[in-house]
């Protein structure tokens, strides 16, 4: 297939890179000249705008920062855009402004899909992203075989928007946690306990999870090295909290949660993974 | 002085009257103009209007929204209002935001202060509202005797924004106060006590405060019909979470305080008063 693919950062790279491996043709374009070469040298075509990448190209994928970044490189899109272009955002940003941007794409004819992913830029590279899907039926077919490249678990979760929404709820069990295994391990650790013993003893109770497993490790070898960045994870929960602010729903653990993250940006740890909200709870509770 | 008014609800018409009652002029426009109704007021058809007729200009409005699009969109304020004048922006809303509306009015050469107010609707109507006011103090001291008609507490915090800061202050103490006093009725009613004995035992004590008086007094009662609507304070929170966010500062209370206010939200008492946090705690 014939695929345009615009952001590559750390995570958008690796995975239009997957799509040559794949054997699609891809033409990429980055805000930043410099990120294109790497794909130029995989044998990807380089596009001079988001209008000229989208000329000619069956899909468009994106993959940048926020949501105003979405809507302009898609306004972008659209003016390029031959009717019937299917274009999917594969970056987080709020269910209403992937909705709004869906509404805006379809006066131009382009059909519009969001797709978050999870799994971080090992996922990337290895090619095994979660991948939540929110569009039409006709949207997610024809995206599919470029999803099947980049992700293992792959799920049409509904309607325009509903990927968002999955990927919030993702962020709020993996912000919550990592503060549950970090504050576990701060309680074992004030009480004396080794608790590399103590993650040891619960991988084989229901408290399992990836988190423990994987986050927990990093946690025990003091590890801070993103991963996934504090303040990209904050940046998530702002999303969660303001959505929960528009609806009327009490997220009380997730607004908790959202504060820890804040401090963490606040005091200097924004680029550290977000287990360094371990040293945050130390620092609290004078266990430096 | 002529003095305009944009703005009428339960604040906007009672501090209006009070600058008429000083001697002002008073010019006023409202969205719906039936609430500009029985004023002793000339009803401009604009604000660009209101703005060309007026030295001083008061707005106490919802949201950041509506003050920028009065003060900078189409027909608005910074259309009308002559180099020299004064906006006062009596909203609660975004300090960000009023940071960016007093720099467009400056390319104009239009003077604001953001000068939010705290007292409720029962402190305009008694003119003894609290004044946090951000902006040039030259320009404050040029609006203080009209400022003076609403309320004797007059303070300057700072440049533009500051007041907006002073009143997200102010907005994090009252509603995380009136959830306390909330869980204390809560706790006393769940243990088969009097609440209006306790209530009246704290009064006397370190616990005593404004809100336990007012909204206290209301929870007793089971009285919950506005003094301030709830859905104003679920809006003031919002703001103040976003600005705790862009300065990466915990406020574990303030959090947990919002996800209250959601849920008040969720029951549909928005327009209710704030003092239905009781009821959320009676869902649980």
């Amino acid at each position: 297939m014939k695929i345009a693919f615009i952001g590559l950062g750390i995570m958008g790279r690796p995975m239009a890179l997957n799509l040559l491996k794949g054997g699609h043709q891809v033409t990429v374009w980055a805000r930043r000249a410099e990120s294109m070469q790497p794909l130029l040298d995989a044998g990807a075509k380089g596009a001079g705008s988001p209008a000229e990448a989208a000329q000619g190209n069956e899909l468009v994928i994106s993959m940048v920062a926020d949501a105003p970044d979405v809507a302009e490189v898609m306004r972008g899109v659209a003016q390029g855009a031959a009717p019937g272009l299917v274009a999917v955002d594969m970056s987080t940003i709020a269910p209403a402004a992937a909705r709004q941007i869906g509404v805006d794409l379809a006066a131009a004819g382009v059909d519009f899909m969001d797709a978050p992913v999870s799994g971080g830029e090992v996922g990337a590279i290895a090619g095994t992203l979660s991948i939540m899907a929110g569009g039409s039926d006709a949207a997610f077919a024809k995206a599919k075989p470029a999803f099947e490249c980049m992700g293992k678990n792959i799920v049409h979760v509904g309607a325009s928007g509903a990927g968002q929404v999955a990927k919030a709820a993702n962020q709020i069990l993996t912000g919550m946690g990592v503060l549950a295994v970090a504050e576990a391990f701060a309680f074992a650790a004030k009480n004396g306990v080794d608790r590399g013993k103590v993650r040891e003893a619960l991988l084989g109770g229901f408290a399992y999870s990836r988190i423990l497993e994987n986050h927990g490790q990093r946690m025990l070898d003091r590890n801070f090295k993103p991963g996934f960045k504090s303040w990209m994870h904050e940046k998530d929960l702002n999303i969660v909290m303001q959505t929960a602010h528009e609806l009327g729903l009490c997220l009380p653990g997730s607004a908790a949660t959202a504060q820890m993250f804040n401090a963490m940006v606040g005091s200097g740890m924004g680029e550290e993974d977000s287990i360094a909200v371990l040293k945050l709870l130390e620092r609290l509770s004078g266990q430096e | 002085m002529k003095v305009g008014f944009i703005g009428l609800g339960a604040m906007g018409r009672p501090m209006a009257l009070h600058v008429h009652k000083a001697g002002h002029e008073l010019c006023v426009w409202a969205r719906r103009p039936e609430s500009a109704a029985d004023l002793p007021a000339t009803l401009c058809a604009t604000p660009a209007e209101l703005g060309r007729r007026c030295e001083v200009v008061f707005t106490i409005i919802t949201s950041s929204a509506d003050v920028e699009s009065v003060t900078l969109g189409t027909d608005g304020l910074s259309e009308g209002m002559a180099p020299g004048s004064v906006l006062v922006d009596c909203s609660t809303i975004a300090p960000d935001a009023a940071r960016h509306i007093a720099a467009q009015l400056a390319g104009k050469g239009i003077h604001m202060l953001d000068a939010p107010v705290s007292g409720g609707a029962q402190g305009a109507i008694d003119a003894t509202l609290a004044i946090m006011a951000g902006g040039e103090a030259a320009v404050l001291e040029r609006v203080r005797p009209l400022l003076h008609c609403l309320g004797q507490r007059i303070v300057h915090i700072g440049p533009n924004g500051a007041g907006q800061v002073a009143k997200a202050c102010n907005q994090m103490i009252m509603v995380a106060a009136i959830e306390a006093a909330a869980e204390a009725m809560r706790l006393a009613a769940a243990s088969g006590v009097d609440c209006a004995k306790v209530r009246q035992a704290m009064a006397g004590g370190s616990a005593a405060s404004r809100v336990l008086d007012v909204m206290g007094e209301r929870m007793v009662g089971r009285d919950f019909a506005a003094g301030i609507e709830a859905r104003l304070h679920h809006k003031d929170f919002g703001l103040v979470l976003e600005a705790a966010r862009k300065s990466g500062v915990s406020m574990p209370l303030t959090a947990t305080v919002a996800q209250q206010l959601n849920a008040l939200m969720a029951q549909g008492w928005g327009r209710d008063d704030t003092a239905s946090l009781l009821r959320v705690l009676e869902l649980a």
